[in-house]
């Protein structure tokens, strides 16, 4: 093979691995949706924000609405949730909240079993934001735009 | 004593898994928390940690356990305390303690103040060496938290400021904390301990003083990278009696200079954790009421890795080195130098969210320096004299809800 071809070869595999890639991120982005309690003024909220609201480096957005998160126990939603927008696993998510809660700097957050679960906690809770699967339904709540 | 804490003990677990987590009161939401562990420690070599450890089949002097409640009073204002108890070999020897107790106030996410009796923040793991379950290891790296000196860094009471510091440019987050208070030692440690044996024969009444200082973090914006640095400065007074000279007298020491220095950094990529510090620790101080002055240099680093295979199951390896320079003084008209090297190797399971299991082993060169600071070993547990190596197996199991 000449240089030639094997630069094609390397353009090729390239654009294989960034099509990939794009996709695996699209579908990650998509497999999750933030919603949060009619109480939150906001209609959108950055990524930065919300890993803070999540890890409670805050308990407020930029609008001054107050926020208060809740998790799922477990599952695909969750794992998803947790490795795209806080960047860590499961198992260091868990340690993280308890290493607040036994210095005493934070609280365990709220966390319930399911989708709808989640829907009917946000719904009820003034400030309450949480996530869900994209396909559930989100009576009751408003979804937020992750920017 | 024994039965009554096994008794609190149980009563204290079947509460939390009834009681754990949430309640509302005064129309507020109170959480309540818990943990407890359970050590078991053999020795080929050497008693350690003041336990008989290398005596017969070894032993399981090593429990301890907490619980805290908490509350947000506020969006920005909340509350809470912890107990804590243990029993280490002749350490702690199940005297309860106020852990933490404070109120918090959060003003911005940049500026926050909290008061009271407060954990002082001190590399990366000061405040939380207590809580076995955050940590992949049964003993952190004791050339950096030695277990049988925790109450030296663990909290003053007093006041911090902190708060995180988003940087422009996507250059990450800087953390500050600032604190100063005052520290007092429990007559149960292992300072208090060495010393109330012979040479020494100081009976402490009381060991504390000031202590201020800060901690400066970097989460940088290389995903999971996070460096900082530390500075412990400290103004300490012991008081008690002495019987060296004969009869009881009065007994007092006190710090000229006691300052610690730590850097630390951590990187966490997926299942991977990576952490490394370096602690020096400075003291001069006066001592037997002024009669001599001693100056000891303490020098301490390691580098820990940590991998989760499986869900369940963390392995872990860690190299541990402790240095110790004590120059000539009245009692001892040369230098004295020592060290500790340790190896570590870990398996860590959890068994769910809430219980783990701990394997451990660690194979140290070298004892430190009884009888002028003690890191582990302690010539009253090892009448026979310290031999220069030791291995150690380590199983805990710990609990938190």
């Amino acid at each position: 093979m000449g240089r030639g071809t094997y630069m094609k070869c390397f353009k090729a595999l390239s654009l294989a691995a960034g099509l990939v890639a794009f996709a695996v991120g699209a579908a990650q982005s998509g497999t999750v949706k933030v919603i949060a309690n009619s109480s939150v003024r906001a209609d959108s909220i950055s990524a930065d924000e919300l890993k803070g609201v999540f890890l409670e480096h805050t308990n407020s957005l930029k609008d001054g609405s107050h926020v208060e998160p809740v998790l799922e126990k477990g599952g695909p939603t969750h794992e998803a949730f947790v490795r795209d927008y806080l960047e860590k696993s499961d198992a260091a998510l868990q340690i993280y909240y308890r290493s607040l809660v036994f210095t005493g700097r934070g609280s365990m957050p709220k966390s319930v079993g399911s989708d709808a679960e989640v829907v009917t906690y946000v719904a009820k809770t003034k400030g309450a934001i949480g996530y869900v699967a994209t396909g559930t339904s989100a009576a009751g709540v408003k979804t937020l735009e992750v920017k | 004593m024994f039965r009554r804490v096994l008794i609190l003990a149980f009563l204290f677990i079947c509460v939390g898994a009834v009681f754990a987590q949430d309640f509302k009161l005064f129309d507020r939401d109170f959480q309540v928390h818990g943990f407890a562990s359970q050590g078991f420690v053999y020795t080929n070599e050497n008693n350690w940690l003041t336990m008989n450890t290398s005596v017969g089949s070894g032993s399981a002097q090593m429990t301890d356990f907490g619980a805290n409640i908490s509350v947000p009073i506020t969006d920005k204002f909340r509350a809470g305390a912890q107990l804590y108890d243990r029993n280490l070999g002749q350490l702690g020897k199940w005297h309860p303690e106020l852990d933490w107790a404070y109120a918090s106030y959060q003003l911005k996410p940049w500026f926050a103040i909290r008061g009271g009796k407060v954990k002082t923040v001190l590399g990366l793991y000061t405040d939380t060496q207590d809580l076995d379950f955050l940590h992949t290891f049964a003993l952190l790296p004791q050339s950096m938290y030695p277990t049988d000196l925790r109450d030296s860094t663990i909290a003053h009471t007093g006041g911090d400021v902190y708060g995180d510091i988003r940087l422009k440019n996507r250059m990450g987050v800087l953390s500050y904390t600032a604190y100063a208070g005052h520290r007092e030692d429990s007559k149960y440690g292992g300072y208090p301990y060495l010393l109330k044996q012979v040479p020494g024969l100081i009976d402490f009444t009381s060991y504390g003083g000031l202590q201020y200082g800060g901690d400066l973090r970097w989460a940088t914006p290389l995903k999971g990278l996070l460096v900082g640095a530390s500075r412990l400065m400290e103004d300490i007074d012991g008081y008690g009696t002495t019987t060296a000279f004969g009869p009881k007298v009065p007994y007092h020491e006190w710090s000229k200079s006691d300052w610690t220095n730590q850097y630390y950094a951590q990187y966490v990529h997926d299942r991977l954790q990576i952490d490394s510090e370096y602690r020096r620790y400075w003291r001069d101080q006066e001592i037997y009421s002024g009669l001599a002055r001693v100056q000891t240099d303490v020098r301490g680093w390691y580098f820990a890795g940590a991998y989760r295979v499986t869900k369940r199951l963390q392995l872990g390896s860690y190299y541990s080195h402790y240095e110790l320079n004590v120059p000539p003084f009245l009692f001892q008209p040369t230098l004295l130098k020592a060290h500790t090297y340790d190896k570590v190797v870990t398996g860590r399971i959890d068994l769910n969210r809430f219980m783990n299991l701990k394997v451990e082993g660690h194979f140290m060169a070298g004892y430190g320096s009884p009888p002028y600071y003690p890191e582990g070993f302690y010539p009253s547990v090892n009448p026979q004299g310290l031999k220069p190596a030791t291995n150690a197996l380590i199983l805990k199991c710990g609990f938190n809800f």
